[in-house]
């Protein structure tokens, strides 16, 4: 597969290109694959892996001429979770780490627009972490608001 | 107090009566789509399940509508803007809910972000079952809002005015995602 | 002048469903837009990893509300290529006559927003309409008007009826009549040619750049249709010509990526659905419908990273599947066509436009925000 022949490893999974590559490989990478024809970004997913301690970051471009799909896949600490923005290459590149930023808690370091983007107001911990238990959050918060009954004894 | 009516004079009770008899043939609703029910409210306006012939309209503006509909569930950051929309109209104002998700949290019962029941934060009239409801449903529902209304059962807004101070606290509550002391306190002793 | 800011917000019948967008205006044109969206955030993702396999289909359809069946399929596509699954012939195209069906009724609700928008309201009424004989026939077949639950991974739910391609050879052939009354209301009207020609306008040599995927980038001058490039379902055995500026058939081509070309992409690409589907029940071979499935509660997905798309009417969805080897999901993480479109390319092309004609702009580019927020 073209983009396993110009990085030089990965391996063929289901169809797709995976590849695995060290932080400091990844804009070299990138812009690699741009220059020859890998020229639409799909998207910028993250995985939270609990029990082995990290964040999987996977960046996914597409070859309109090749037909082929790459995944790009690198390693971040859970603990000490920073990373170097790429929206430089790509405008919505911005959108996609503003997103990881509010759900995962990461930080990219140069993108200047991590605001609040789809939750407002929110005060706890990032809620796409695997630690973060949905359910019983909902019975602290929402279930334990009372309903309005009407007294019996006051009149209209 | 009363109007005159030829010599004898009307009581408040029988102008009441005849007001609420011709605003039910003219419930205008606010245009305003929250949820995924909002897709059957086309249908419903046009020419297939036609609702203008009862005398409903969509409006633009809340200042000039009767009827505030919810079409399915409701995010915290929206239910700001529905509360906003909800004081902006003016009385007598009644509301419709359709679907699951406004009755107990239907599919979405364990997300984080949406609300579950309702009635704790504005006064409803009408519920309708179903995910999605169909078009024929949100019309009987209609006819259901003209009939409480002919009787005056519909008295959301009376409930809301009245107990003011005590939707503002749930309201509240629920915009900040505020967990309360003592559970906080009982989750430590469990650790 | 003064430059004051506007808030087009939730609750307004001007945008495309429960999103606002802040501007700046100086006079009467647009200086700066930024969009705010999650008014209609669920928090997906969470909740599918903690539902079993079977269980996250009917939430999976919540994703898109006017074409859910996209959706489904793009599901079931990735954790068949996990397990490895070759689905029998006859789901085959009967999943390729379901999708069809969605995305003409997707198109006709696109082309009567956007005609709304604009100010002829006669086309509203008309498409409404139109679109309901076609929800007429999702109920025949898998008995709910909007959301189905019927593309499940192996094949299809149910096998069809027998008497359901007469119905749909009615319903198509009431269609292409319709048609022609939309040309002579909208597509030939003098005052769609002075409101849409120029308007909106994205730079060609930018749009790949930009993330721009569907009829919007196909009205840009680019051939690209996922159909085409990576065939799922019955696709590579069918006939059918992707549309793309300059053939723009018999409407006359005037310039690129502007809301003109977008709107009489999708008008064409109607007829071209069309074609599809009456070829797909012409060929439809017999055999079984679903291949013998497992136990659905105790059913193990094997490890892996999986990666399906689909062509849908807003543009490409994609849908990108991590599993562990267990009861649940890993990870599934949902790439919506809008996100692109709604958020980068529509805040640089709302610059220097007049504030009637924002409207029209976010129409023309078909945004739906439950696929931003899912």
């Amino acid at each position: 597969m073209k983009s396993i022949e110009l990085l030089g490893k990965g391996e063929e999974m289901y169809g797709r290109a995976y590849i695995k590559l060290n932080v400091n490989e990844l804009e070299e990478a990138i812009k690699k694959l741009k220059e020859n024809g890998f020229t639409h970004f799909v998207m910028l997913s993250c995985i939270d892996w609990l029990d082995k301690g990290k964040f999987e970051l996977v960046y996914h471009m597409w070859n309109y001429e090749e037909k082929e799909h790459a995944m790009l896949s690198i390693d971040i600490d859970r603990n000490n979770a920073v990373m170097k923005s790429m929206s430089h290459l790509f405008p919505q590149i911005e959108t996609y780490e503003r997103e990881i930023h509010e759900m995962y808690g990461i930080k990219f370091d140069g993108n200047t627009r991590l605001t609040p983007f789809l939750l407002e107001n929110w005060p706890h911990a990032p809620p796409m972490r695997k630690d973060f238990n949905s359910e019983k959050f909902v019975k602290q918060v929402y279930e334990s608001i009372p309903f309005i009954e009407e007294d019996e004894n006051e009149g209209i | 107090m009363g109007i005159y009516h030829g010599d004898k004079m009307m009581r408040y009770e029988e102008w009441s009566k005849l007001a609420r008899k011709a605003s039910k043939k003219s419930l205008w609703m606010v245009h305003f789509c929250t949820g995924c029910g909002a897709v059957e409210m086309p249908p419903v306006m046009t020419s297939r399940y036609d609702m203008e012939r009862f005398g409903i309209v969509p409006m633009a503006t809340p200042r000039q509508a009767d009827v505030l509909l919810i079409t399915g569930y409701l995010t915290v950051k929206t239910l700001r803007r529905v509360i906003r929309v909800y004081e902006q109209m003016q009385s007598p104002k009644y509301v419709i809910a359709f679907g699951s998700c406004a009755i107990n949290g239907g599919m979405y019962w364990d997300s984080y972000n949406t609300i579950k029941h309702l009635e704790k934060y504005i006064p409803v009239d009408v519920y309708i079952a179903g995910c999605m409801p169909r078009p024929e449903g949100i019309i009987n529902a209609f006819i259901k809002l003209m009939e409480l209304i002919d009787e005056g059962k519909a008295r959301g807004w009376e409930k809301y005015q009245k107990y003011y101070d005590k939707y503002k606290e749930n309201q509240r509550r629920a915009f900040n995602f505020e967990i309360k002391e003592e559970q906080k306190e009982e989750e430590n002793e469990e650790h | 002048m003064k430059e004051y800011e506007l808030f087009i917000g939730p609750q307004h019948p001007g945008i495309t469903g429960n999103m606002m967008y802040h501007l700046w205006v100086d006079g009467d044109t647009v200086t700066k837009a930024e969009c705010n969206v999650g008014y209609l955030h669920r928090g997906f993702e969470k909740l599918m990893e903690s539902r079993l396999w079977m269980q996250n289909i009917p939430l999976v359809c919540r994703i898109c509300v006017p074409e859910p069946d996209v959706n489904e399929a793009a599901y079931s596509m990735a954790v068949e290529q996990l397990m490895g699954w070759e689905i029998p012939d006859r789901a085959r195209y009967i999943r390729t006559i379901v999708l069809e069906l969605a995305r003409i009724s997707a198109y006709l609700m696109a082309i009567g927003s956007y005609a709304g928008s604009i100010g002829i309201y006669t086309i509203p009424q008309w498409s409404m309409g139109d679109r309901d004989y076609i929800l007429d026939i999702f109920e025949q077949l898998t008995g709910a008007r909007v959301y189905h639950i019927y593309i499940w991974p192996g094949g299809v739910r149910w096998d069809i009826p027998a008497d359901l391609p007469h119905l749909i050879e009615k319903t198509l052939n009431y269609i292409e009549e319709r048609l022609k009354l939309y040309d002579d209301v909208l597509f030939e009207n003098r005052i769609f040619f002075d409101r849409a020609i120029g308007v909106g306008k994205i730079p060609c040599n930018k749009a790949i750049e930009w993330g721009v995927t569907g009829p919007n980038l196909r009205a840009c001058g680019y051939g690209y249709d996922v159909r085409k490039l990576e065939p799922y379902a019955a696709y590579d055995e069918i006939d059918f010509d992707v549309v793309s500026y300059p053939d723009l058939g018999k409407f006359d081509a005037h310039e690129a990526g502007d809301a003109y070309t977008r709107m009489i992409v999708r008008r064409l690409e109607i007829e071209q659905s069309i074609r599809i589907i009456r070829q797909a029940l012409k060929k439809m071979p017999e055999g079984e419908h679903i291949l013998k499935h497992p136990n659905w509660l105790r059913w193990k997905v094997p490890e892996g990273y999986a990666f399906s798309r689909v062509e849908s009417s807003k543009g490409e969805f994609g849908y990108f599947v991590v599993s562990d080897g267990g009861l649940k999901p890993v990870r599934i993480h949902v790439r919506g066509p809008s996100y692109t479109h709604g958020i980068n390319v529509a805040e640089k092309i709302l610059q220097g436009a007049n504030i009637a004609d924002v409207s029209q702009i976010l129409f023309s580019l078909d945004i739906c925000p439950p696929d931003i927020d899912r």
